[in-house]
């Protein structure tokens, strides 16, 4: 896919989100919250198939394996981030819908995680670039 | 993962030393707000909740001063003018954004009248924008 249809993607599924989000929080629609959030179930099982299916095209024969050790860190590191996005988003709707009493920090540690690793990610490419 | 970082970096015009340090202060200002919901410090007012995005959009301002500055004394105006132009852009657009969303917030009751689509209404207009920038740098 080109950046264009990629962003394309991303566009409209947030579009679709934000819009649903606000007409819910401005009480004009009463939908479930588990509703609400469809644009994001859908975006992330987009995403989640593609990245299963780069993959499983390890397990083609006649797949060159150089870079490829450096090439699996990067993608379990991208699944487990998706896996911590979808467990934040769950929650999120979770407390939103059914257990209003649930603590919101309690809610927060898979965005906290998420986050923290995507700082690592993001610094080690900040400052490895500076020390070259 | 679904965009490379050189591409993150091309399409939303920001350094990648300014996507850590807008990702930080998200970090520090989800902390806080779990602390104001959950009332562990129950004395903390949403603005002061709000002061890290305030922060890292002062910041990025700054870093991108200087950046422009650099580019202008090198003979690149053109690219200058158009990078400061840009983020001072979606920096104000955020901000307004934010600022709303705190009002909101911290004068739950004098601010009925202001809506949720009034304060997302800046991100709308972003999203628009970042999509004429993809097909540009595309």
């Amino acid at each position: 896919m080109s950046l264009a249809q990629r962003v394309l993607l991303t566009w409209i599924f947030t579009l679709i989100f934000l819009i649903m989000l606000v007409l819910r929080l401005d009480e004009k629609i009463h939908w479930n919250w588990f509703l609400i959030f469809l644009p994001v179930w859908a975006f992330d099982t987009i995403l989640l198939l593609m990245l299963v299916v780069k993959m499983a095209g390890r397990c083609k024969p006649g797949y060159d394996p150089r870079n490829g050790a450096q090439n699996m860190k990067k993608r379990v590191w991208y699944l487990v981030a998706m896996s911590l996005k979808l467990a934040f988003c769950l929650t999120l709707c979770a407390k939103l819908e059914y257990f209003s009493d649930l603590w919101v920090s309690f809610v927060c540690i898979p965005l906290w995680a998420l986050l923290i690793g995507a700082m690592v990610d993001l610094g080690y490419s900040v400052f490895s670039f500076r020390r070259d | 993962m679904l965009f490379s970082l050189r591409e993150l970096v091309q399409w939303l015009g920001f350094a990648t030393f300014e996507l850590f340090l807008h990702l930080g202060a998200f970090l520090v200002f989800s902390v806080l707000v779990a602390l104001r919901a959950d009332m562990l410090t129950p004395g903390i007012s949403w603005w002061l909740v709000f002061v890290p995005l305030f922060a890292a959009d002062g910041l990025s301002t700054y870093f991108t001063a200087i950046v422009s500055i650099r580019l202008y004394q090198e003979g690149e105006k053109r690219l200058s003018v158009l990078r400061l132009l840009w983020v001072l852009t979606v920096l104000s657009l955020k901000l307004v954004c934010e600022v709303l969303l705190c009002q909101k917030l911290a004068e739950q009751e004098q601010a009925r009248d202001l809506w949720y689509g009034l304060i997302v209404s800046p991100l709308f207009i972003l999203l628009q924008l970042l999509m004429i920038r993809a097909c540009r740098v595309n």
